[in-house]
């Protein structure tokens, strides 16, 4: 059974590693993307602003998902403050990616996504793995595009992170009701 | 002891299954409760093409082209004629841009990306990653029955969903889930922020509400409404069946 063994089997998801940035170079960043100058950048200046380094648009869903993790305030836009963070955040994953990125192709194939995850402490099956890039290729090219590979670690954080909380002895099983369930996995759309 | 959500742990049996009498016919996996087919009127939503069935629009394209062959038997004429104004590019074949072109809800905005692939990953049988003519018939058929269910569901005729209606197809389909559920999956699923479903979000919503209850289901054989899942279980799960 490819079921995980150990009793730290689902590892310690982590942040990428940290990176600093001038606040000079991040204000200027800032004003360029927010073309309308209303202090505040919205989710279709936020689009427009990110590169997938590969000409293709910024999946959408990934800015959603990205504009709800840091917009703390609710305003469905981000100010400086939130912009700063989500800077780092989008560029230490991508030096995370590049890593996997051996080619520099913009995307990564299953094995890398594996050891990607893995190193990050997840231990899954290859079945997992089959599942995952189906689900995040959205090219039809059996790899993750960058955005796409964002919102797959993003999905992997937050439904461990439902697993723990629901395991509340360690286990690694977890007993679960039926609407809890579907509220877990409805709560993934972004 | 009580079951945490009601009577039954998922409501009526059979789980997911559309509620006797309201909607007739058998399911069949993923199906929709089954509305009485009936072909769409011209122009109206859910159609593919713009507005389809105006007079000279799909039989147009006979003109200095290339001669369209005539539908293969059996075939809907009219779903022909759909398939070759959606196949812009005269493939054969129609692909996830393409459909998503040709799919409009009510308020004429097209369907989302990612409705757009779960109805291709339904229909593409041969996993081409494509839909081709014969595909495409079933997956009309398919959204011309959620057409019917969601519009008996809209029961103030505003061409969207709210809370409190959602609330109430979910009940007629057989599950027992609380309002508060109906109330999160319209926050979640409406990217407009208006608290409404449009028809693509409304089919999603649905279609993910039965493969997930189907999944929960046949993991729970004593029918407690609880399931037992290892971490490996619970992702591929989740992650198999997330939007």
């Amino acid at each position: 059974m490819a079921y995980y063994q150990q009793q730290q089997g689902y590892g310690q998801p982590q942040a990428p590693p940290p990176g600093g940035v001038d606040q000079g170079f991040l204000w200027n960043v800032f004003q360029k993307v927010d073309k309308d100058r209303s202090g505040q950048i919205s989710t279709k200046e936020l689009g427009d602003a990110l590169s997938n380094g590969s000409w293709t648009p910024f999946n959408p869903e990934t800015i959603r998902l990205m504009i709800g993790m840091f917009d703390r305030d609710n305003s469905g836009s981000i100010n400086f403050q939130e912009f700063a963070q989500l800077w780092k955040y989008v560029t230490d994953w991508q030096n995370c990616f590049r890593t996997y990125d051996r080619d520099n192709s913009g995307s990564i194939d299953k094995n890398e996504l594996k050891t990607a995850m893995t190193g990050f402490g997840y231990r899954l099956s290859d079945r997992f793995y089959d599942i995952l890039v189906r689900k995040f290729d959205r090219q039809g090219r059996g790899t993750v595009a960058f955005d796409d590979f964002i919102q797959c670690c993003v999905v992997l954080q937050t439904l461990t992170a439902a697993f723990r909380q629901h395991d509340t002895d360690q286990d690694g099983w977890i007993q679960i009701g039926y609407e809890q369930f579907l509220t877990l996995v409805f709560n993934l759309k972004s | 002891m009580a079951h945490p959500y009601g009577q039954q742990p998922y409501g009526q049996a059979p789980y997911g299954a559309p509620p006797q009498g309201q909607y007739p016919g058998q399911p069949g996996y993923g199906a929709p409760p089954p509305a009485q087919y009936v072909p769409p009127p011209a122009g109206q939503y859910g159609a593919p093409g713009g507005m389809p069935g105006q007079p000279g629009m799909p039989g147009q394209m006979p003109y200095g082209g290339a001669p369209i062959a005539g539908p293969p038997p059996g075939m809907d004429p009219q779903v022909y004629l759909w398939f070759q104004s959606v196949d812009t590019d005269r493939s054969g074949q129609i692909t996830a841009i393409e459909l998503q072109q040709a799919l409009v809800n009510a308020n004429w905005s097209h369907f989302n990306a990612e409705t757009t692939r779960l109805m291709i990953g339904m229909f593409d049988r041969d996993f081409s990653g494509t839909i081709n003519l014969q595909e495409f018939a079933a997956l009309w058929n398919y959204i011309q029955q959620w057409k019917g269910v969601f519009e008996q569901t809209d029961q103030n005729r505003t061409g969207s969903i709210e809370a409190h209606e959602l609330t109430g197809a979910f009940q007629r389909m057989g599950y027992n889930v609380s309002p508060q559920f109906a109330n999160m999956v319209v926050c979640k699923f409406d990217t407009l922020g208006r608290r409404q479903l449009t028809l693509d979000n409304f089919i999603q919503a649905c279609v993910m509400l039965k493969t997930l209850t189907d999944n929960f289901v046949s993991r729970d054989a004593q029918r407690q409404g609880n399931i037992r899942l290892s971490y490996e279980e619970f992702m591929c799960l989740a992650v198999a069946n997330k939007p």
